[in-house]
């Protein structure tokens, strides 16, 4: 019996009931599986150190092309080095080593089968071909089999139905994204009579408008698939939730941030700054997604969920960016321009670093605990100090803090969207305020959220035996969220070191790129210029020269002369059911923003027998619904089931009338066609 | 090979192929329908042999050979052993007993017989501009192939057996065969080949089928997989 439910479960520590044998044979197993670890990890790495050259190349400028007709039919597979392309893949690189380096530790421990280990390399691989397609079926190729490798990561542990739900979500939401794409870059490559991206760049002034807005239309909704913005988000919280944490980092630091590679590709170089509602559309789509998915990580209780919103709260800065850069660029403000398409090319960098990064603690907490679920965990600041120090740069970059990682962009983006807009422009007059309003609300929710997840998860005392009792990381683990955690500080303070990069792309682009200098950043003008590496300095010395004179101070204090424990208001035996749990803290946002994230409570009451009023036991839940799910996928899906239950009518079983229906097809083809 | 001959043989073959059709509608009788589609694969094999010794072209009677061999003698002899074996006495208990009659059609015969006059009428009706394009003997023979696919599909959807319904889908792809010769004048033995062993594993898996479903429901009646939908 016990043999069965190890192999089943491969996860359970059942060592102390074993007999001796299988003991062995486990032991084995686990050097095995230590080995494919390593291997798949290494494969990973290497991968990613592949796509970081690359990267690095092609922001160089050294252009490179690659035709290999034979490898597809008819039309042959085409790469090429673009600096765009470049910049992806130096994030997307960068972030596989650092998730080989963790999934090789991560394995050990038994969470990650040699399937997705396998697979990993593969998926890498495809995400750094698509910023390096030089037409459009390379690009859409590679999309698809990133989509389909991604899937089979998402499905890695598909014996859960929650996991198997996630599958059909990712996998409807992906394809309808995919078919908006495949429909926009067709008639792209039809309206200009050419396939590579290169020649349609040159060929697209000939497009007339209406193609244009519907290619645009197409293309922003599909990659805005990928990307977790609304409306076709949902697979997003899902998605990274459900699948192993390696692999949730991968798609989240580096996946997602291909859509907006997409939306830079195509609707901003090639479609090149269009009309000024499509800055608009872009605007309005970025600061709805950024909204949305920071309320509903605000009172998201899974650390894994809440993360995931956050993604989609991120990708949604970074479009208001890109469509403040579009506008600005329609109204002639070419510097402010510069300036907002930089922020949100840094943010997307940034994100990246952080999102990895938090996503690879809450695998280690994962692996210790066996939890995600924030309002289980609790007290894990002893328990594993390097894990949670590590989070908590996680989330001060999440947060967008001063000293944190996300700081540097979101100050960018807001000082970019705060100007003067010329006179008469009623427009931008109205736009930009909104917008300043949206990013100021989603980054202070952000917070919120961060302080939640940090402080509910991290500090406090345990809320359960498996939080009690969990272990720190091993070092695979660690020394991969070091390094991202290294990669963070250094975005964070020097983010500088980008120039060369934005400098690259700022040649290439339509739309002007602004470089971030030298220490000290801003807009041009110097008001609103931040130095974080200054600023950073300051709080260190500040924090330092506070520790060191409350040490002289309290030497010359008497010690303390209470022995009553601390925070307890001079009480003892506090447990760790008076403290906030994740639900609790989120409660005022729940009621705030009930309009908005419309609570689903349901409370069942199991009366004591033979009596009306003796209540034995009451259960209260509530938890926060998606309104787009509810009120724009629930008709889509009635609608279709209805119209299918019309079809199953025809469909009664039989063969022979099936054979009819195709007979009788033939017969109308036939006479039609005549 | 004179002309007169080369028109004869052509048409002759034609009209086989479409008699034949036509008598597996009327009968019921299980071994006689396989005999008919046996008959009805020589005619279709005479047609490429036929054209190949006109225009004194080796590969083209090659592909008649190859035609002959498997729809006159493979495919029939295929079904032949479904309807023949007996099995009981040698396989233990009776497992199943070969149906030698198509026992109860959806459609009588009566009225099978006038639909397949109708598709015919149809088939002629619509291959008329193919005919018009260009006026030779093999194209004139291209109504035939058509009235001999909706003949085909029209036994599938009116049999019950699962023996029945392979003999139509193989008259069916008699009559596509015919008509890709006829239409190209001559298919290459490449593609000829591939199709001729798409359609002997069709065949074998039919037969494959048509014996489980026996075993299972002790007749092949194929309405009995209609709770297999969905």
């Amino acid at each position: 019996m016990t043999m069965i439910r190890t192999a089943l479960r491969p996860d359970t520590d059942a060592a102390g009931s074993e007999p001796q044998a299988s003991h062995d044979a486990r032991q084995g197993h686990e050097a095995r599986s230590a080995a494919a670890a390593a291997w798949g990890g290494a494969a990973t790495s290497l991968v990613g150190l592949a796509g970081v050259v690359c990267g690095i190349v092609a922001l160089a400028g050294r252009s490179w092309s690659l035709s290999l007709d034979g490898l597809f039919p008819m039309v042959g597979v085409q790469l090429e080095l673009t600096p765009l392309g470049g910049l992806f893949m130096l994030l997307t690189g960068a972030v596989a080593v650092i998730v080989g380096i963790y999934s090789a530790g991560y394995t050990r421990a038994g969470h990650l089968g040699g399937f997705p280990l396998a697979v990993m390399p593969i998926f890498v691989a495809t995400m750094l071909l698509v910023p390096a397609a030089g037409s459009v079926p390379t690009f859409l190729l590679m999309w698809e089999l990133m989509a389909v490798s991604s899937m089979m990561l998402v499905l890695a542990g598909h014996r859960r139905a929650e996991v198997r739900s996630a599958g059909v979500y990712y996998a409807v939401l992906t394809h309808l994204g995919f078919m908006a794409i495949l429909l926009g870059l067709l008639l792209l490559s039809a309206a200009t009579g050419t396939t590579r991206f290169a020649e349609i760049s040159f060929a697209i002034g000939d497009v007339g408008h209406g193609a244009r807005t519907v290619i645009f239309v197409l293309t922003l909704l599909g990659f805005g698939s990928k990307a977790g913005l609304l409306p076709l988000h949902a697979w997003l919280p899902r998605a990274h939730a459900e699948s192993p944490s390696p692999a949730s980092a991968l798609m989240s630091a580096a996946m997602v941030t291909l859509g907006v590679y997409g939306i830079v590709r195509i609707d901003l170089d090639i479609l090149g700054p269009g009309p000024r509602w499509w800055g608009l559309v872009m605007l309005a789509v970025g600061a709805v997604s950024a909204l949305f998915g920071v309320l509903q990580a605000s009172v998201a209780t899974d650390l894994k969920r809440l993360l995931a919103f956050s993604t989609t709260e991120n990708m949604g800065l970074v479009l208001v960016a890109l469509g403040a850069a579009a506008l600005l660029t329609s109204s002639g403000m070419r510097d402010v321009a510069a300036l907002a398409l930089a922020a949100g090319l840094l943010h997307l960098l940034v994100h990246g670093s952080f999102k990895m990064l938090a996503f690879l603690a809450a695998g280690s907490v994962q692996n210790a605990t066996g939890l995600r679920d924030l309002d289980r965990l609790g007290g894990l600041a002893r328990r594993m100090p390097v894990t949670t120090a590590l989070f908590g740069v996680a989330a001060l970059g999440a947060a967008g803090l001063p000293v944190g990682a996300g700081f540097v962009s979101e100050w960018l983006l807001l000082q970019s969207l705060i100007h003067r807009p010329a006179a008469g422009d009623t427009l931008m007059a109205l736009t930009m305020p909104l917008a300043i309003g949206v990013v100021a609300l989603s980054v202070g929710v952000g917070v919120v959220t961060m302080v939640k997840a940090f402080g509910v998860g991290f500090l406090a005392r345990p809320r359960t035996d498996e939080a009690a009792h969990a272990r720190e990381a091993g070092a695979p683990m660690l020394l991969a969220m070091a390094l991202a955690a290294l990669v963070c500080t250094v975005l964070a303070l020097v983010p500088a070191a980008l120039d060369p990069a934005l400098r690259a792309l700022g040649r290439t682009l339509p739309v002007p790129v602004a470089t971030l200098g030298g220490v000290v950043i801003g807009p041009a003008g110097g008001l609103g210029s931040i130095a974080p590496a200054v600023l950073a300095a300051g709080m260190a010395s500040a924090v330092i020269l506070a520790v060191a004179l409350s040490r002289i101070g309290s030497r010359r204090r008497p010690p303390a002369q209470s022995a009553a424990p601390l925070w307890a208001c001079g009480a003892d035996g506090l447990t760790s059911r008076m403290e906030y749990t994740a639900s609790s803290f989120a409660q005022p946002m729940q009621r705030v923003f009930r309009g908005v994230l419309r609570p689903e409570a349901d409370l069942s009451v199991v009366r004591a027998a033979g009596s009306a009023y003796d209540v034995e036991q009451m259960a209260y839940r509530e938890r926060p619904t998606d309104a787009v799910e509810a009120h724009l996928y629930r008709p889509v899906l009635r609608l279709v089931r209805a119209v299918a239950g019309w079809v199953r009518r025809a469909h009664t079983g039989s063969v022979q009338l099936y054979l009819v229906y195709g007979g009788v097809g033939l017969l109308i083809v036939l006479v039609l066609a005549r | 090979m004179n002309q007169d001959l080369y028109t004869a043989g052509m048409n002759t073959a034609a009209g086989t192929l479409l008699l034949t059709a036509v008598l597996v509608v009327w009968r019921r009788e299980l071994r006689a329908m396989v005999m008919l589609l046996a008959c009805q694969g020589v005619a279709l094999a005479a047609l490429p042999i036929v054209d190949g010794i006109a225009h004194a072209s080796a590969e083209v009677i090659g592909v008649g050979v190859a035609i002959l061999a498997l729809r006159g003698v493979v495919l029939p002899a295929v079904l032949l052993r479904l309807v023949a074996r007996r099995g009981p006495a040698r396989r233990g208990p009776a497992r199943w007993v070969p149906a030698r009659r198509e026992s109860a059609p959806v459609v009588g015969t009566s009225l099978s017989l006038l639909i397949t006059a109708l598709l015919t009428v149809t088939a002629f009706a619509v291959t008329r501009p193919i005919v018009r394009l260009q006026a030779t003997v093999g194209s004139m023979a291209v109504p035939v192939s058509f009235a001999v696919i909706l003949i085909g599909i029209q036994v599938m959807a009116t049999r019950r057996r699962a023996l029945s319904q392979t003999v139509g889908f193989l008259m069916l792809d008699n009559g596509i065969t015919s008509a890709a010769f006829l239409l190209t004048s001559g298919v290459p033995l490449v593609v000829e080949l591939g199709a001729s062993l798409d359609v002997l594993f069709v065949t074998l898996v039919l037969g494959l089928l048509a014996r489980q479903v026996q075993a299972h429901f002790g007749d092949s009646d194929v309405g009995r997989l209609r709770e297999l939908r969905d």
